[in-house]
């Protein structure tokens, strides 16, 4: 198991690297998309997104990022958050095996 | 900044405007996007499984989840560190590109951008990209031939048709007003309007009611119906014609008494598909069917041997039901996909079903039905069955209140035969095909308010990305956020990606062909033979002489 800083940041480098070259990452990432679409997360996130682009002039990218990324996190639904941590963790414990 | 029309980046209008640089720019940019799509095909499990190497940030060295790439050169990045951006500045490379999304970055602006060349280059590298894994093999190893994605180029014919006309926006509102409790009417029919495929059908003209021959022809009255909303008169308009032709065609629902807007959109949906000119009853290719005709396949499986019989009914529409049998319903599945999961899922027939099979004993079986999406069509009409008739008096019927969350953006895949054969692929989202292959946008929603006897009908309906409320002859701008909170009773989808069979001509017009050159055989023969009579006459009579 790694220990050091320097470990675990290698450590971490070829998980990132496993869970995406195996498909896994775009996988998960499906699944999410679809339950926070169900959850009506992504639309809320749309809509107040698109609404505020209208009133924002100039129109930054950065700008709009900065005020909605707060919220699309606190609204972030906790049984969503779960379940997909929970797929995360499985993934990584079948590496050990 | 200023805006220009084709760019909303003024670097990248100048770009544009050189040809070699923006051809290599163009070039990398068309093959990042080529890149994203097969690397997102073969990940998603339906090429063979292979380990694909994903690119890595060329500043931190970790694999990439999300690309930036550089169009300059062969950086890549990730985003949210700023690694990419910090990349553009220190070499002075003005663009990169978010491979996902085909969107692009300016150093300069230190913004994202839209540009119109950009956007069609992405949607054409896209699907072209993405047809190669569009053949979806079915149950037997058919594949169905489909057209391939040709970009439009407007050749001599086209240029000189479109000479001279004047281009109008494809979008208009126009509100309609009550003719006495024909709320109903007047949200079927916006919803017909905002209907991309009918709107396409009809304003290109192809049911010209001066050549049309049926009589009180309901698709003649839509045809007005454009006219009318299209016209320059934005006063709303009355559809008396339109609804005294429904009069016609349903009788028993003529008069001025509230309706049921699913039932009047059904009738009206069949009286269209009955003045369509070539429409069948079987495997019709009318405008109606081309729009709204799906296939549910309905599987019965025998508990006892596991037999399945499976057989497959057409259908326009899709009726939810809010609840399974037996359960209340908890709040949290009070969701389109739900209910399409509660629609799609086994359901036990008793032990009343006799087993077709040899090795089964027949009769009285447990047997459970199951019913999935075998073909989906192009637009989807979702209807929430708000009333529910316990006895057979109209009148002791209830209206459902509870509010339905359906969302803006839905997927298919995992109520669709395909998916559902093998439910383990079903729940872990791989599904075959390129990816939006199953998506569905929505477009409209049918609104209603009060109970079944004094209820009122509004409805929501968009142009691209701008929604409007209509309340009869009130039209007012709103928003997505509005519209989804509203007390839905039918939504309606649009598929993102249409596919087109191979262009083929439809067996009226060969016949019509076919009969107008036998008829000009016949013709021919006819006159061969009256000179030959005359020839004869001339030959008897020059005999006669001698």
């Amino acid at each position: 198991m790694p220990t050091s800083p320097l470990e675990v940041d290698a450590f971490y480098t070829q998980l990132q690297q496993r869970i995406v070259d195996s498909g896994e990452w775009d996988r998960i990432r499906f699944v999410l998309a679809s339950k926070l679409n169900e959850a009506g997360w992504s639309d809320d996130l749309r809509h107040r997104s698109k609404e505020r682009a209208r009133e924002m002039k100039p129109l930054s990218f950065q700008t709009l990022y900065d005020e909605v990324f707060p919220v699309a996190h606190t609204s972030l639904p906790l049984a969503v958050k779960r379940e997909i941590l929970a797929q995360i963790r499985h993934w990584v414990d079948k590496q050990f095996l | 900044m200023t805006s220009n029309p084709t760019s909303s980046c003024p670097h990248f209008a100048i770009v544009l405007e050189e040809s070699d640089v923006s051809q290599k720019l163009l070039e990398k940019y068309a093959s990042v996007v080529n890149w994203s799509v097969n690397r997102y095909q073969s990940v998603r499990g339906c090429v063979k499984r292979r380990k694909v190497s994903a690119p890595s940030c060329g500043t931190c060295g970790l694999t990439l989840a999300r690309t930036f790439a550089c169009l300059h050169c062969v950086y890549t990045g990730c985003w949210l560190d700023g690694h990419v951006s910090h990349h553009l500045k220190e070499n002075d490379h003005d663009f990169c590109v978010d491979a996902t999304t085909g969107v692009i970055f300016c150093n300069q602006c230190n913004d994202f951008m839209f540009a119109h060349p950009l956007n069609k280059l992405f949607l054409e590298t896209k699907i072209l990209a993405e047809e190669k894994y569009g053949s979806l093999k079915i149950n037997s190893t058919k594949i169905l031939p489909k057209e391939v994605f040709k970009p439009w180029v407007l050749n001599e014919k086209d240029v000189g048709a479109l000479k001279g006309s004047q281009t109008i926006p494809c979008q208009a509102r126009r509100g309609l007003l009550n003719l006495g409790q024909t709320c109903f009417l007047n949200a079927v029919l916006q919803c017909f309007v905002h209907n991309p495929l009918l709107r396409s059908y009809y304003l290109a003209d192809k049911h010209n009611p001066k050549q049309c021959k049926f009589e009180q022809c309901t698709s003649c009255e839509m045809d007005k119906l454009f006219t009318e909303i299209y016209s320059e008169d934005s006063t709303p308009h009355g559809p008396v014609s339109f609804l005294a032709t429904s009069w016609h065609a349903s009788p028993d629902l003529a008069g001025y008494a509230q309706q049921d807007a699913h039932e009047f959109f059904m009738n009206t949906l069949n009286a269209i598909h009955l003045t369509s000119r070539g429409s069948t009853n079987v495997h019709c290719n009318c405008i109606i069917h081309s729009t709204f005709a799906g296939q549910l396949q309905s599987d019965v499986k025998c508990e006892r041997c596991g037999n399945v019989t499976s057989t497959v009914d057409p259908m326009l529409d899709v009726s939810l039901d809010f609840r399974g049998k037996g359960n209340e319903g908890n709040s949290s599945e009070n969701t389109l996909a739900a209910c399409l999961r509660r629609f799609t899922q086994p359901e036990k027939l008793g032990a009343k079903y006799t087993c077709k099979s040899e090795k089964c004993s027949k009769s009285s079986q447990e047997a459970s039905k199951r019913l999935t999406f075998r073909k989906l069509p192009p637009v989807l009409c979702f209807q929430f069955k708000r009333f529910e008739h316990k006895t057979a008096d109209k009148n002791a019927a209830r209206k459902i209140d509870t509010p339905i969350r359906f969302p803006a953006s839905l997927c298919m895949a995992p109520y669709t035969t395909f998916a559902l054969e093998d439910p383990e692929k079903a729940g872990h989202g791989i599904f075959p095909g390129p990816a939006g292959m199953f998506d569905y946008d929505l477009f409209a929603v049918i609104n209603h308010e009060g109970n079944m006897d004094n209820g009122h009908y509004t409805n929501f309906a968009r142009f691209q990305d701008e929604w409007c409320r209509f309340d009869d002859d009130k039209v007012t701008s709103s928003t997505l956020g509005t519209c989804l909170d509203s007390p839905a009773y039918m939504c309606f989808y649009v598929k993102r990606y249409l596919d087109y069979k191979v262009e083929t001509r439809p067996t009226y017009v060969i016949a019509r062909e076919t009969e107008a050159l036998r008829e000009k055989e016949k013709e021919k023969e006819n006159e061969k033979e009256k000179e030959a009579a005359r020839m004869k006459e001339v030959e008897d009579a020059l005999l006669a002489t001698v």
